[in-house]
């Protein structure tokens, strides 16, 4: 795909681009920058609106030439008191420059029109897994289901077909239902079927594709794909309310063996806690947390649907494999590898102050009026939920 | 004068009496004062008033724009929680499209359209009364929710579901809802109102083709109005059912689809686009021909551009829609409809720059302000072909990037477009110049401002800063840029802080002084036959028109060697405004109490339905009276020119005193 960007794109990169990047040269990394794509399917697309770019800053350019010339030349130096001669018009010109722009946008069309067929295509691409043991062929699909103010992702290794998308309050058991971080392997095309169990939000992960919106009653095709191994920021794009600025979501790819790994951690259940702290926790959680929260082997036989307008809470079997939380708005670990525990406690002392909800309204996590003694057992419960994940990983997620 | 103060408010007496039915009342006599105003159904102070209120709610959404940009300024800003902060960002919206463009739009319409096709008022002057107090009550209706627990706070676009019942349970949606359901009512009268005054009020020989193009682009205007507001009525309906009375339009968890929503309100909403820009491309259509001293370059072209945007303005709505999943081929028919919709406009631009081309260019702070929209709606258009590539519009859509886009289009196109119209026709209106010095100030102030507070959102939004939110985090490169906005966002404060210190420093110059007298700017259509400021009868005889620019015509011909040589002064082509006899209609009462009702219904729909029998009733009263309202009242005479501009500038009472008569 680089070898297909023509002189146009590359001229572009050199000058406009370059020139954006001088303006924010105060930016140490702009992780969710739309010109810096990182995958196939974000740079045909910036290889399609660079050159419009071009042609935008181009036209710019004459117009705005064109006008500081006629203000110079055609300015009214007093000189003489007679007219300017009376042109009332020219049908050639006219026709001119109906034509001109009409041919240059037809052209943009063509390639508009090339890119979108690209970017809506699929391919048929099977990797092989093994899920708790079983080989399967997996053609990579991921449901993604936005909700106030937060992503689930759903991995079905058995495929789709069968599986009924159509009531995102009871949505099928899953093989893997994470939050907040998306875990792909890289190298492979990966559809998502996004929804959404509230209002509308819109997923965007600008290093890899550009965005879709996730429609109640809805299921949107999108797809991802990376290239090499790392972290890709998004945000929710679509106003949904209160903290929609406070909507976060990554992609972390991985090489497809590292991918197999995280998927043999993540399809095992829940751990039985075992220190003192973490068996209070655990009755802390089953009286207090367990209403929404989802623990694989805790509660998900008998959970129906959290006490929440969008019915969901994120499923925590998991939790400390994950690096961010409350909507991928806070670090779980502490850059040397150590448990957040400051922004923790105060998140479980009171959500809503920490990112704003309408608590009462049934939507975001509220006060749960726990004393610092259940708090500290309930992060001792916590911390028995997953591995942790790679030091590296928890540096290069690391958001704020 | 006198003689008309004692029995302004006088109820029916005498004779006259005994003939009425139950609820028919004279008219009122007007008299000068506050009386006058609230009575008129004169197209000229309709027009004053339109543009009053929609400057108070310039300063209301500009504040609110000023709250925005201060609590943008730096990351994790604190200024405005997130939920002020998202009924700001609402509102912000809300008063800027419909309580400051489409008025201030509708005050030129009003006060100019007629003038320039040689009419003495608008075909339905009482129902153009309507409409403005129609629109004055929906706007403080709307803005009454700040103080009555919190404005809407679901977005201009208010969404579904979002802007339902369980997403957003307090009454903000009930007013948006509402509000602009009554603002819509306003849109529509008048759009009617100015149709018929357009195709059937024209001067002898004025025919559709030697109208002005400003004249044009209202017209296009009103069938655009015409046309999309009922849309989003019946949106704004549904969406009030959906809330107020247990319906299920937008609710997914019953089976609808919320894309519905978006659809109806993008069906409006993209005209809408052309609805706040044309008027403005009207206005620059006027200016620039005026200052470079040449006829406007390729008039059929500019006037069928227009009606072509007006057109195809209707098939781009689902480019709002990109990414909602509306399926590819839907994307691609609108994303080539979005690209070729450019045509028309950029011939527009350049029809514009044809017209300076071999002109003597005089730099009034109008033309600077009509140039200024020239560049900066390029960048808005050229930025909006950007965005009509649809794979690209995925990464662009609710960025920054859009709102820089229609920034550029709104601010740079139609809001400075709108101050060339200030500073052009300020002495048709006032009899007095505004300070150019100052008006100067205003404009470099303003651009400048605008460039700075627009242009770096084009950066942060390909940066990948998303639209809506309330805060934003450090380390995404988005830091330097906000705080240059918000730096831009006081720069154009302090443009408007010059504009309003112009309006009260020229007007207490002007005090005193006589008016600024015919034609101050050497100008070419219809409206500046009439003297300066425009006299409540307009003209005093109906010209007789022979060409488009019939005003410049009657002052300039041409030499044998097709030089254009003055065949006529200003003063001996401009009417004096003496004219006695002419016809005026009465003014009414019943305009503003039918208005009043609408905001009475609309509360009691919101708060208890027993609110709205009151309401109601008003509403049902007014309509009555008005309609047995007597055509005329007879004792009244229609003599009092004088009086109807009195108020806008006491210098010119004293000349037009002594010029009234009776007629009857």
């Amino acid at each position: 795909m680089i070898g297909a960007q023509t002189w146009v794109a590359r001229l572009l990169r050199a000058g406009i681009v370059g020139g954006l990047a001088v303006l924010v040269g105060c930016a140490s990394d702009a992780e969710l920058d739309t010109l810096q794509p990182q995958g196939p399917i974000a740079r045909s697309i910036d290889t399609l609106s660079d050159p419009v770019f071009l042609i935008a800053g181009i036209v710019f350019l004459i117009i705005f030439g064109g006008t500081a010339l006629i203000w110079w030349r055609f300015r009214d130096d007093h000189s003489t008191d007679e007219f300017p001669e009376q042109i009332h018009g020219d049908l050639k010109l006219e026709i001119l420059w109906t034509v001109i722009p009409t041919l240059l946008l037809a052209v943009i069309a063509v390639f508009t029109l090339i890119t979108l067929s690209d970017i809506n295509d699929t391919e048929d691409n099977a990797m092989a897994l093994s899920v708790g043991g079983t080989p399967v062929a997996w053609e990579p699909e991921i449901v993604v289901v936005g909700q106030q103010w937060w992503w689930e992702y759903r991995y079905y290794f058995d495929g789709l077909d069968g599986i009924d998308l159509s009531d995102t309050r009871h949505l099928p058991p899953a093989d893997i239902v994470t939050g907040t971080q998306m875990v792909i392997p890289t190298g492979q095309e990966i559809e998502l079927r996004i929804t959404s169990r509230d209002v509308i939000h819109s997923h965007w992960i600008p290093a890899l594709n550009g965005k879709r919106d996730a429609v109640p009653g809805r299921v949107n095709p999108w797809k991802l794909e990376a290239e090499t191994p790392g972290v890709y920021f998004g945000q929710c794009t679509e106003f949904c309310g209160l903290s929609h600025s406070r909507m976060r979501m990554q992609v972390i790819a991985m090489e497809p063996g590292d991918f197999q790994e995280w998927v043999d951690q993540q399809v095992q259940p829940a751990a039985e806690p075992k220190s003192e702290a973490a068996i209070r926790g655990l009755a802390t959680f089953e009286a207090q947390c367990a209403r929404c929260h989802v623990v694989n082997g805790l509660n998900d036989e008998n959970f129906e649907g959290a006490d929440l307008v969008s019915n969901a809470a994120p499923n925590l079997t998991h939790l400390m494999s994950r690096t961010t939380f409350a909507g991928g708005i806070f670090n779980l670990y502490e850059p040397d590898g150590t448990l957040n525990r400051t922004q923790l406690e105060a998140w479980l002392r009171d959500a809503p102050a920490e990112k704003p909800a309408y608590s009462s309204g049934r939507r975001g996590m509220p006060n749960m009026g726990l004393d610092e003694g259940q708090i500290d057992d309930l992060i001792a419960y916590l911390q028995t939920l997953g591995e942790s994940p790679l030091l590296e990983t928890i540096m290069a997620t690391e958001v704020e | 004068m006198a003689q008309t103060m004692n029995r302004q408010l006088e109820l029916p007496s005498g004779n006259g009496q005994d003939h009425r039915p139950l609820g028919v009342y004279t008219r009122p006599q007007g008299g000068g004062g506050w009386r006058d105003w609230i009575t008129t159904i004169d197209h000229k102070k309709i027009g004053i008033l339109y543009g009053a209120a929609a400057l108070f709610f310039f300063i209301i959404g500009g504040i609110e724009a000023l709250l925005i940009r201060l609590q943008l300024a730096t990351p994790d800003g604190s200024v405005l929680g997130a939920d002020t902060y998202n009924q700001v960002f609402t509102m912000h919206g809300v008063t800027m499209v419909f309580l400051v463009i489409m008025p201030m739009a509708a005050a030129f319409a009003n006060y100019l359209l007629p003038l320039q096709i040689g009419a003495r008022d608008v075909a339905f002057p009482r129902l153009n009364a309507l409409s403005f107090w129609i629109f004055l009550a929906g706007g403080i209706f709307l803005n009454t929710s700040w103080l009555l627990g919190g404005a809407p706070d679901g977005g201009w676009f208010g969404y579904a579901p979002n802007s339902g019942i369980v997403f957003s349970p307090g009454n903000g949606m009930d007013f948006y809802a509402l509000g602009l359901q009554i603002t819509g009512i306003a849109s529509l009268l008048s759009a009617m109102n100015l149709i018929v005054t357009v195709l059937n009020m024209r001067a002898p020989g004025m025919t559709l083709f030697r109208m002005p193009v400003f004249t044009w682009m209202i017209l296009v205007v009103q069938f655009l109005l015409l046309f999309a507001v009922p849309v989003i009525t019946v949106a704004l309906f549904l969406l009030m059912f959906d809330r107020n009375f247990g319906s299920h339009f937008f609710n997914p968890q019953m089976g609808s689809d919320p894309l519905l929503w978006q659809h109806l309100f993008w069906i409006f909403g993209h005209p809408e686009v052309y609805i706040l820009i044309l008027p403005s491309f009207g206005i620059v259509s006027e200016v620039i021909p005026t200052f470079s001293r040449k006829p406007i370059f390729g008039y059929p072209f500019m006037v069928f551009s227009g009606i072509a945007i007006g057109f195809m303005g209707w098939g781009v709505w689902a480019h709002h829609m990109f990414v909602t999943g509306i399926g590819p081929i839907s994307v691609a028919a609108f994303s080539l409809s979005t690209m070729f919709i450019a045509v028309p406009t950029g011939v527009k631009i350049l029809n514009w720059l044809a017209t300076m081309w071999g002109g003597k260019i005089r730099f009034t702070t109008a033309m600077l302000f009509a140039t200024g929209v020239v560049s900066m709606f390029t960048i808005g258009g050229l930025s909006g072909v950007t965005h009509s590539v649809a794979p690209a519009d995925t990464q662009q859509t609710d960025t920054y990037y859009i709102v820089a886009h229609f920034h550029y289009v709104i601010f740079g196109g139609a809001l400075l477009g709108i101050f060339a119209g200030f500073y052009f026709w300020w002495p048709k209106v006032f009899g007095h110049l505004l300070d150019e010095k100052l008006g100067k100030w205003n404009f470099w102030t303003m651009l400048i401002g605008f460039n700075l507070t627009f242009g770096p959102m084009h950066v942060v939004g390909l940066q990948g800063m998303s639209r809506r939110i309330h805060t934003y985090s450090p380390g995404f490169g988005f830091e330097f840029w906000n705080l240059v906005e918000t730096i831009g966002a006081f720069i154009i404060a302090l443009g408007v802080l010059f504009f309003v210190l112009n309006v009260i420093l020229s007007a207490r110059r002007a005090r005193g002084v006589p008016p600024v007298g015919p034609d101050p700017w050497d100008a070419r259509s219809l409206e500046w036959l009439t003297p300066n400021p425009t006299p409540v009868h307009n003209f005093d005889e109906v010209p007789t028109v022979e060409g488009l620019d019939e005003f410049w015509h009657r002052k300039y011909g041409t030499d044998d060697e097709g030089r254009v040589v003055r065949v006529a002064t200003a003063d001996e082509v401009c009417q004096d405004g003496s004219a006695t006899g002419v016809h005026l209609p009465s003014p009414s009462y019943w305009p503003i109490v039918l208005a009043a009702g609408f905001p009475l219904v609309a509360y009691g729909l919101i708060y208890s339905l027993w609110f709205c029998v009151p309401g109601a009733a008003l509403i049902l009263m007014a309509i009555y009276a008005w309609a047995f309202e007597p055509v005329d009242d007879p004792d009244s005479g229609h003599e009092d020119h004088a009086n109807g501009v009195h108020d806008e500038g006491p210098d010119e009472g004293a000349a037009q005193d002594s010029e009234e008569a009776p007629v009857d």
